[in-house]
């Protein structure tokens, strides 16, 4: 694997039991890089982000992270890679705080048997200014918001220092502008701190201006590149199967898929 | 009531009860907050499966409880993991099951025993020093592994996706769960009997969900709860002659509905 290549799939086929989620994706994802990932229900985004987990193993080809195959990545190399899975719905009574929330991101990296240190409450607090949730820490995490709950995983995800962020629909159940705040707090993070960030969401026109790239499944890899670039008629019709239309103002582009109005 | 103390038989009961009271209350967290309710059920029965075949056979019947409910936990969750089968599912198959091998080991029982009945709906006040050892010893290993794993089973109960994504045996540390439910139910049968065993485990961790936001304060809560009922079902049973079991299980239950009526979750009266 070449040194600035951090992700890669190679020939890459997944199925679950009797059905195939990808198929033969080639695929290679640069350090530092801010990637979304588009496509319909079921094209297989989130089994693309679990197999980088090593939580799914490719029937054939590879996925490899950090120059290893994924189904056998070992702690350390979890530790390096934050994970913000699709946020169901939190029950607002579960005993469980803010802080304690965050800091369960750091137990991977204290081990089993031992107990969290003063430098690991320093990391969730500087995690938690990070995403600017620092005054809520004694909070109970279901009392907080959609997207005061999307930040605090987003903290828990950071506290791990991790070197790759890996999330799956991270503005899904939140308000409009809350969801452009959130992903201006992941862009501005992607910078800060220099990750490579892989995100999975339906909505393009959102993330468009501020990915690297944009990779467009449908259970193969049907088109990966700059969004300018990628972000045609014929490409997304070809994944969603439905009429699209594909617009530019203001430098932007934008994306209307199957949208019917019926006068 | 000093007087009631020097009895050496009620000396081991109280004892056992608050052993029991603090494992079962401390365990019945996890079983709340991962939705385990029901594996409680399946598995008391299953042990109690396994005591009918221990008396049948003549041979130790608390092992083959042990087996009996290790083999239905793990089975359980192999198929719940493995998406074989939903977990309410596999449990219902298995609560049938064992209880219908009970029904089947008394049967083939030549004379009738009591002491079977006695698992079934447990008296603590018949606790023998045996029976005290073995309550002390599986109750030291059931909860040295909660505070030995705290936080890992406190993330795999939160986020056991997460947790495993993350580095953290979730998958293993989920079957040690299990496990420590099955041992629990074990050393609870002959207090409390298989059919109410299953309430000290459920009921203080339900109340005690209902006093707080925090975890650790639900494990305090929750101790606290389960052994005020463990010891008072003693003290209620011995003063007004009633069966102990089924007299635990009315106060913890009793305990229940006030945590209702004063939870801050639902403002009655807060």
């Amino acid at each position: 694997m070449s040194n600035n290549v951090i992700i890669r799939f190679s020939h890459a086929t997944i199925a679950y039991q009797r059905r195939t989620a990808l198929t033969d994706i080639n695929l290679e994802i640069f350090q530092g890089e801010f990637v979304g990932i588009i496509g319909p229900n079921g094209s297989g985004k989130t089994t693309m982000l679990k197999s980088i987990l090593g939580l799914i193993r490719p029937t054939h080809g590879s996925v490899q992270i950090f120059d290893c195959a994924c189904h056998k990545l070992r702690c350390r190399h979890k530790a390096k890679i934050g994970y913000i899975p699709q946020k169901g719905q939190i029950d607002p009574n579960f005993p469980v705080t803010v802080m304690e929330t965050v800091m369960m991101g750091r137990y991977s990296s204290i081990g089993l048997l031992r107990r969290p240190s003063n430098d690991d409450r320093e990391l969730v607090k500087h995690a938690l200014r990070e995403v600017e949730m620092d005054g809520y820490a004694d909070a109970p995490l279901g009392h907080l918001s959609g997207g005061q709950q999307q930040r605090v995983l987003i903290a828990r995800a950071l506290v791990q220092q991790p070197e790759v962020l890996l999330m799956d629909e991270p503005t899904t159940g939140i308000d409009t502008p809350t969801q452009h705040s959130i992903i201006r707090l992941i862009s501005n993070l992607q910078k800060n701190l220099k990750l490579t960030v892989l995100l999975v969401t339906h909505d393009i026109n959102m993330i468009s201006p501020y990915v690297d790239r944009m990779a467009l499944i449908n259970t193969q890899l049907h088109a990966i590149g700059a969004p300018a670039d990628v972000l045609n008629e014929k490409t997304l019709t070809a994944i969603y199967g439905k009429q699209v239309v594909v617009t530019t103002k203001g430098g932007g582009t934008y994306v209307i898929v199957g949208d019917y109005h019926y006068v | 009531m000093f007087e009631m103390l020097s009895f050496e038989f009620i000396q081991r009961a109280l004892i056992a009860s608050v052993i029991i009271g603090l494992v079962c209350s401390i365990i019945g967290v996890f079983v709340i907050l991962r939705n385990l309710t029901f594996i409680g059920a399946g598995t008391s029965h299953a042990a109690f499966a396994g005591v009918t075949l221990g008396y049948l056979i003549n041979y130790n019947p608390l092992s083959f409880a042990i087996v009996f409910s290790l083999l239905t936990v793990w089975i359980v969750g192999y198929l719940n993991r493995k998406g074989y089968l939903k977990l309410d599912a596999s449990v219902g198959i298995f609560y049938s099951l064992t209880m219908a091998l009970a029904v089947l080991f008394i049967g083939l029982m030549k004379v009738y025993n009591a002491e079977v009945y006695g698992y079934l709906f447990g008296s603590i006040l018949s606790v023998t020093k045996g029976d005290l050892a073995i309550i002390l010893i599986l109750g030291l290993a059931v909860l040295s592994l909660v505070y030995l794993f705290f936080k890992e089973f406190h993330f795999i109960t939160f986020d056991e996706e997460m947790a495993q994504a993350s580095g953290i045996a979730a998958g293993w540390l989920s079957f040690l769960l299990l496990t420590m439910i099955a041992l629990t139910i074990v050393i609870s049968l002959k207090s409390v009997g298989a059919i109410l065993v299953f309430a000290l485990i459920v009921t203080p961790a339900a109340a005690a969900y209902q006093l707080t936001f925090s975890m650790i304060r639900m494990f305090l809560y929750s101790a606290v709860i389960g052994i005020t009922a463990s010891v008072g079902g003693v003290f209620l049973s011995y003063w007004l002659d009633l069966p102990s079991g089924a007299t635990t299980v009315l106060f913890v239950s009793a305990m229940f509905f006030l945590s209702l009526i004063f939870s801050p979750k639902r403002g009655y009266i807060s």
